[in-house]
């Protein structure tokens, strides 16, 4: 017979929970920290914006290959822009870069995503987020291999879940990314951690203001703006301990998580 | 009866049943209800379903109910583009709307249709894994400033998108043979392989689907050559199964 646990106490889960960190890592601002937004691309020239769009990238498509470019060419649809202005709210001084896989004539989608994961983990970036997945069985087992490189890389992915019965990849892959949906939650900062689940953490994605096409705002809800909200947190944990693995990264989150859940049964 | 009579025949079957409307209509009828059905428990103004349209991320309107349902059906939006565009190449759920003193946000459609979007929800369509088309509804009824739409109102979507992508999966598989059909009634001698598959190619369906019969035409080829080709064409296609079966068992292996 095994000793193995078939349950955990909570008490057994507050132990692996614990994460020596100290509450300064909310006053940071993200300095020194790369992201990639791999999305529908952003608009570098809305009010929110400016100065804290690092680059801009565009998939295009040369003999047959899906190649990067630095480009101009802004955001197709909104939600690029969207994200980075959720990050650039959390995480005003992170240098935020945009991978347009979205938008992109003539590339079929799986394909310009796979590429633009691969192009963010080349370029060493701290953090990518995914706003985006795909239900497409045939990207799984290459998604993961991505995925896994990431990780020995060092770059954090941090993915949005959907909520369909279908599952969607990379979400599902909890091992070697961070899996988000959204809560209802108004407070950029406050976000809750699902131990044991696939889709592991929570974070506000309902209702959310940010910024749009035309230097305009929108309020928006889904689980796509509760992935960025995540990116942001884990930009000013990285300022402050610039050394965290993606595991440390995420052994951090769910620390702060199990503070977040004292404080709301304590008020 | 020979081939050309066989013909003859089928044309005029298809002629009087009129195959091609019989197929589909009931398809998009069923869709529309559904779309009545649905924007009345969301208390949504305007719904509609777009389709994809061709393989490059494309999308088309193909049915839609509300003030401009009428300009809207056949409408095309280009792939990436806009909030249908994003959610069908994303395949992310999210609802929109718009702060108030800020312009209408749907460009691309409202300008052409003069109506103003000012919130919406905008779900996938996924059947069997393939996301092939987008449900939406828009504003709520009665007048603007607008609610947003509420998650529990994305979750009753989504269960509404499962049905609607089924149906419209069946949708695109009947136009599958509408087309057929019309190329049968255009006089067209389709019993060239070479022209079947041209035609195939020209096809707007689902890469899937289209694969599976261009897969099988092409297999058709090889086997009419002779018996000698079809028990190769056969070895080989058992090998790449045992080759595949093979390869999975040695990566799970190492778990």
């Amino acid at each position: 017979m095994s000793d193995f646990p078939t349950s955990f106490s909570n008490e057994m889960i507050e132990a692996k929970g614990r994460f020596p960190l100290n509450a300064e890592w909310k006053s940071r601002t993200g300095k020194g920290v790369r992201i990639a937004i791999i999305d529908s691309g952003i608009d570098k020239n809305h009010q929110d914006l400016k100065e804290k769009i690092d680059k801009t990238f565009e998939a295009k498509q040369v003999d047959k290959k899906v190649v990067f470019e630095e480009t101009e060419s802004g955001d197709s649809a909104g939600h690029g822009t969207a994200c980075a202005g959720i990050i650039s709210m959390i995480a005003p001084d992170a240098a935020i870069s945009g991978i347009k896989v979205l938008g992109s004539g003539g590339l079929g989608d799986g394909h310009a995503f796979l590429a633009g994961l691969e192009f963010a983990i080349n370029q060493k970036f701290d953090i990518i987020n995914l706003s985006l997945g795909t239900t497409k069985p045939q990207f799984a087992t290459p998604l993961h291999d991505l995925l896994d490189r990431a990780y020995h890389a060092g770059c954090v992915v941090v993915a949005a879940a959907n909520n369909f019965p279908q599952p969607s990849f990379p979400s599902v892959f909890s091992s070697s990314l961070i899996s988000v949906s959204k809560s209802s939650e108004t407070d950029h900062l406050k976000f809750g951690f699902k131990y044991g689940e696939i889709i592991e953490l929570t974070a506000p994605g309902v209702n959310v203001r940010t910024a749009w096409l035309n230097n305009e705002h929108r309020i928006l809800t889904g689980n796509s703006f509760a992935c960025p909200h995540i990116v942001g947190i884990i930009a000013l944990l990285l300022e402050q301990y610039p050394n965290l693995t993606p595991f440390e990264v995420k052994s951090a989150l769910y620390s702060i998580a199990l503070e977040n859940d004292k404080l709301k049964e304590t008020s | 009866m020979n081939e050309q009579n066989i013909e003859n025949k089928l044309r005029q079957v298809i002629e009087t049943v009129d195959v091609a409307n019989s197929l589909t209509a009931p398809l998009t009828d069923t869709i529309v209800n559904l779309l009545e059905s649905s924007s009345a428990l969301m208390n949504s103004e305007e719904a509609s379903v777009l389709i994809r349209d061709g393989n490059e991320g494309d999308l088309c309107f193909l049915c839609a109910i509300g003030q401009v349902a009428d300009q809207l059906e056949g409408l095309k939006v280009p792939a990436g583009k806009g909030i249908a565009g994003f959610v069908f190449s994303s395949g992310q759920p999210l609802t929109i709307t718009d702060v108030e003193g800020e312009q209408s946000f749907y460009a691309e459609v409202d300008k052409k249709t003069g109506f103003s979007t000012r919130t919406i929800l905008a779900t996938p369509l996924i059947y069997k894994g393939d996301v092939i088309g987008v449900l939406e509804y828009i504003n709520r009824i009665g007048e603007p400033p607008f609610e947003p739409f509420t998650p529990e109102e994305m979750d009753t979507a989504a269960l509404y998108a499962d049905a609607v992508a089924g149906i419209v999966n069946a949708y695109e598989s009947a136009k599958l043979f509408k087309d057929l059909s019309k190329r049968i009634l255009s006089n067209e001698k389709t019993s060239e392989i070479t022209e079947i598959r041209k035609w195939l190619d020209e096809l707007r369906d689902t890469n899937r689907h289209k694969e599976m019969i261009d897969l099988a035409v092409l297999i058709r080829e090889i086997t009419n050559r002779g018996d000698a080709e079809r028990v190769l064409c056969r070895e080989i296609l058992e090998s790449f199964v045992n080759y595949k079966n093979n390869d999975l068992d040695y990566k799970f292996s190492h778990l």
